[in-house]
């Protein structure tokens, strides 16, 4: 087991100038990154001997509207090695006006659906994904409704069925 | 035992809509639409203590070929509802629906991009109960009307 500081000393050193922030808060390693460099990250966490952060945990978009991101959106990496025990948190930042990232599914085939539903709810788009699809929403749906300024209520997407009455129901 | 005692040899005329109506309405055949918490309430009304079957409609059906009440219990979501609808079409005539709580019959709480607000924007809808879920006295309530409802109808407004 390597404690956060070895973690993210070792990223430091070898994707130094890709990192924008690391931090250790609460025992919890995190580290924010440009978008860039996130497949190459990634592939070294997962294949270095002493990291072999093997499981990816959960992959998920954050909309830092008004919050103070680096850029307006994240996707967030949580990876956790089975081997060693540790965990890290990987944040990498995704601007307003170009929303897309490359896909992590040729290092972990679970990262399809997550990043399917980072596309549906954040729109942003995953470079050489196998399936790049809305996952929850209806295909036809417009909008990315995890984003901040998306409307709370009264979105009304109800236009495009029919309506059965009782006259077309016999 | 039973009317025979009472009427010995003799027989009854009735009207052949009474008498259909009255078959009909005393045994319902529901399918449950169930997807949110009213379908807990809706399971509580099927079982012993408050017992549908007293009211002859305790013959739950899964199919909707072999039903006749559709009791929509729970929110209905956007891609759901042609699912609703297909099931709707598949049910055979004469059938009539029950829009159970307030998800079902207004949207309820989830004024919101997902949700359907009221399913008789796209089917129609015979009986609505209010509640947030319904206690099982109100379905059953609703089940009466119903049954009133059912009294009232002409065979020949049927295909």
């Amino acid at each position: 087991m390597a404690t956060n500081e070895e973690i993210l000393k070792k990223i430091r050193e070898k994707f130094g100038d890709a990192v924008l922030e690391t931090s250790d808060a609460l025992g919890e390693a995190a580290v924010s990154v440009r978008r860039d460099v996130i497949v190459d990250l990634l592939k070294f966490l997962r294949e270095d001997p002493d990291l072999a952060f093997d499981f990816l945990m959960d992959l998920c978009g954050v909309d830092y509207l008004e919050m103070g991101g680096f850029e307006r959106f994240a996707v967030v990496y949580h990876l956790y090695s089975l081997k060693h025990n540790h965990r890290v948190r990987v944040k990498a930042f995704v601007p307003e006006n170009d929303p897309r990232i490359d896909s992590v599914t040729e290092l972990w085939a679970a990262a399809n659906w997550a990043e399917r539903e980072v596309y549906d709810m954040y729109g942003i788009e995953f470079n050489n994904h196998p399936d790049m699809r809305r996952i929850l929403c209806p295909d036809d749906f417009v909008g990315n409704p995890l984003r901040k300024d998306f409307p709370l209520q009264g979105i009304g997407y109800r236009e495009s069925f029919e309506k059965i009455d009782r006259e077309s129901a016999q | 035992m039973g009317i025979e005692s009472k009427l010995g040899d003799n027989i009854l005329t009735t009207r052949i809509d009474s008498f259909i109506n009255w078959a009909r309405k005393n045994s319902l055949w529901p399918m449950p639409f169930g997807t949110a918490c009213c379908a807990i309430e809706l399971m509580a009304v099927l079982g012993p203590k408050y017992d549908l079957a007293r009211f002859g409609a305790e013959a739950i059906r899964f199919s909707p070929r072999q039903s006749d009440l559709m009791i929509v219990a729970g929110r209905v979501s956007i891609k759901m509802m042609p699912v609703l609808q297909k099931i709707y079409r598949q049910m055979p005539e004469p059938k009539w629906v029950i829009s159970m709580g307030a998800c079902a019959s207004s949207g309820g709480v989830f004024d919101t991009y997902s949700t359907i607000q009221g399913i008789d924007n796209f089917i129609p809808v015979d009986v609505y109960v209010p509640g947030c879920p319904p206690r099982p006295e109100t379905l059953i309530d609703a089940v009466m009307k119903i049954q009133k409802k059912i009294e009232k109808e002409r065979s020949a407004q049927y295909r």
